[in-house]
């Protein structure tokens, strides 16, 4: 096991702004000073002291790391952590400001699904057109042509223009063309977040099966932590341009989640207009484990909740209700009635196992004072994510619907018929 | 088969550095189905979704020449020489357009094909040439139909040509006329994705330089003191020995002749060396 790719030093500036007459001055400058005076860049990199720098932005930092032969590399990262720009960089599309990036074979990249096609074109007509953007031959195109149209299954429509297509149809067709492709690294940004979840299973395995009989290099972006820990060997997390972690999937995985979760915790609004009660902070973990830790499906959920009284003399009765990101209540539950008085008021309540899907939820906080009319509301006070980690399994998209309780299928018998169905 | 394997695992590097010749010629080459595959879509797109279909290819300068014969040969009555106005005008209308429609084609490579640019590598300089091939083809459609048009003339209007060693150097003038636009086109298309202000000059630019061009008027025609302006063009030589080697007139000198096509092989050079130099860093702009 060789490194097929090796990334050395790389890093990434944009100029942010905008192109005008400044760019020009700029431009002028520059060539008078480098060309005619024989001075050093005036505008050179080198000469920003840092990133501090207000108009430019380092969307890559410093970057190093390798990939061997036959290795599925996963790229994790919220938007803007130079995911794509890295992917861009590797594919040739654009240069990087410095470092240098050595490599060995053919590389292919898909960023995105379709490129090269056009509206007015047939079915037929594409596959060829995008397969030589794709830097593939004529030849390769021909003698695989059966196969792409077979995985795609738009048989019917191969000759009318692809305007005509349904969106599905569009992405299956301009998906085959690519898995077809024959490269040494395959680079794939997160084009398969679009098409149906079977054809995405589809793909995904056509992946893996190249990967592990072929020996094809391929680097994966993608936002879903659960295909990239199914499928990868190695995972990359990228963080405002720099590598925060590189190594073995599972442990990158859960560090870039629990990170995640750090954010979305810390969201308890401390100040509110109404200074007789006041929500001090909220709590949401798995049952016997820290806040930083991810949330498994088949984890109790503690929510803990933590009020701030100022006045006596009238009863408090909390109620609660757990949303989908969406907005859909999955349920709403109250607690038993007390009496105020000054100090903290302290709530724990448990969500039993195994009943709440892999989700982002929120959680939404009402507080009903009872002499008083008015209701004290806390919209989407806290957000928290389950995780799904199941062992590999040949599934690899998510599991519908608002639960998951964990029901007994079993098996009772398995018949072949043998005379004909009667009808 | 190791020998193959060896071939297939070839080592690249991506650096920072551009290079003005670095250039990998054999890459191109490897490209080559691209470039023929991307004219044949645009000759498939010029005719989908129409009536008249590949007939387009050659209606379009016949309008053209009525329109010049109504207003340059009868309204403004530009004399042509002894050479017929339609054989004239179409001849400078054909030649013009290959010019002219490889140069804006060119110069706005990076604006219209900025989606394409951004999320898949091929040797940029194949879009560029499939323009280039494009329009050279539509060319020599419409000299085919130019050609027949002759004949007929020699037939049945006693035209008389008188076949030259000029009639054999057709297709280097052709060719130099096709690389002139290029190479124009190549220089305005780094500066274009840059500064779209000159977006909007090229166009202007083109139609003035049709009128510094020997397409609609015979440089025999014009006056001596202004002559030296229309021989400063560097396409005026080709022009006028186009028209010499077709329709038998022309004034242009092996001088003239020789500066042009030194014109069209530097402006290609500084076109192809910047685009190597800047092409990839301007994805970053556009």
């Amino acid at each position: 096991m060789s490194a097929i790719l090796k990334v050395e030093n790389v890093s990434k500036v944009y100029q942010l702004g905008q192109t005008n007459t400044g760019t020009l001055k700029k431009d002028l400058h520059r060539w008078w000073a480098v060309n005619v005076q024989k001075k050093e860049d005036p505008f050179a990199i080198e000469s920003y002291p840092n990133n501090t720098q207000s108009d430019t932005l380092w969307a890559l930092k410093d970057i190093s790391f390798e990939v061997n032969q036959g290795d599925i590399l996963g790229i994790v990262g919220s938007n803007g952590s130079g995911k794509s720009t890295l992917l861009k960089i590797l594919s040739r599309i654009v240069r990087p400001t410095s470092g240098t990036v050595r490599g060995k074979g053919k590389v292919n990249s898909l960023l995105e699904i379709g490129t090269g096609f056009n509206w007015d074109l047939t079915g037929r007509e594409n596959i060829f057109i995008s397969g030589y953007f794709l830097g593939m031959k004529k030849q390769e195109i021909q003698q695989c042509f059966d196969e792409i149209v077979a995985f795609s299954g738009v048989e019917r429509f191969i000759d009318t223009p692809v305007k005509h297509y349904s969106s599905g149809m569009y992405m299956r067709l301009a998906f085959s063309v690519a898995a077809h492709l024959e490269p040494d690294i395959l680079i794939v940004d997160e084009v398969l977040a679009v098409g149906d979840a079977e054809f995405q299973t589809k793909c995904l395995k056509k992946m893996e099966e190249a990967s592990h009989l072929q020996g094809r290099t391929i680097l994966f972006v993608s936002h879903d932590a659960q295909v990239v820990s199914n499928l990868c060997h190695k995972a990359l997390w990228l963080d405002k341009g720099e590598i925060r972690e590189n190594g073995e999937t599972q442990r990158v995985v859960d560090c870039y989640l629990a990170s995640l979760k750090e954010k979305e915790v810390a969201q308890v609004r401390p100040e509110n207009a109404e200074s007789t009660i006041q929500v001090k902070s909220m709590a949401v973990t798995a049952l016997g484990k820290s806040q930083d830790q991810v949330i498994l499906v088949h984890d109790p959920i503690e929510i803990q909740i933590e009020l701030s009284c100022f006045t006596e003399g009238f009863n408090i009765e909390v109620g609660l209700a757990l949303n989908t990101q969406d907005g859909t209540c999955v349920f709403d539950l109250g607690s038993p009635t007390i009496k105020a008085e000054v100090g903290e008021i302290y709530y724990t309540m448990q969500i039993p196992e195994d009943l709440l899907n892999a989700h982002k939820y929120t959680i939404s906080l009402m507080i009903h004072k009872s002499n008083a009319p008015a209701i004290l509301e806390f919209k989407n006070l806290t957000t928290f994510e389950i995780q799904d980690f199941r062992e590999r399994l040949s599934y690899f998209g998510s599991r519908q619907g608002i639960i998951r309780p964990r029901v007994q299928v079993e098996l009772l018998a398995k018949m072949k018929r043998t005379n004909k169905n009667p009808l | 088969m190791d020998n193959k394997d060896k071939q297939k695992m070839a080592e690249w590097s991506i650096t920072a550095r551009t290079q003005w010749w670095g250039r990998d010629w054999k890459e191109i080459w490897n490209y080559q189905n691209l470039l023929f595959g991307l004219v044949q879509r645009e000759f498939l797109l010029y005719y989908k979704q129409t009536l008249l279909g590949p007939i387009w290819m050659l209606l379009q300068p016949i309008l053209t020449l009525l329109i010049y014969l109504a207003v340059f040969g009868k309204l403004v009555g530009i004399s042509t020489g002894t050479i017929p106005p339609i054989l004239f005008y179409l001849s400078g209308i054909i030649l013009w357009n290959f010019f002219s429609e490889g140069f804006s084609g060119t110069s706005k490579i990076f604006q219209d094909n900025i989606q394409l640019f951004s999320k898949v590598y091929f040797p940029r300089i194949i879009l560029p040439l499939s323009v280039l091939f494009v329009q050279g083809l539509r060319f020599l459609i419409q000299f085919t139909f130019l050609i027949i048009l002759i004949g007929g003339y020699v037939l049945f209007n006693d035209l008389s040509i008188n076949f030259n060693a000029g009639t054999f150097s057709i297709p280097v003038i052709i060719l130099f006329t096709g690389v002139m636009g290029l190479a124009f086109g190549i220089c305005c298309s780094l500066l274009t994705a840059k500064y779209r202000d000159l977006g909007n000059i090229i166009p202007t630019g083109i139609r003035l330089l049709m009128f510094l061009t020997p397409v609609i008027y015979p440089v025999s025609g014009t006056p001596e003191n202004l002559r030296w302006l229309v021989f400063w063009n560097p396409l005026t030589p080709l022009f006028e020995a186009f028209k010499f080697a077709l329709l038998g007139e022309g004034t242009f000198t092996m001088v003239q002749l020789s500066y042009s096509m030194i014109c069209a092989f530097v402006f290609l050079l500084i076109g192809f060396a910047s685009f190597n130099k800047h092409g990839d860093n301007l994805i970053d702009v556009v």
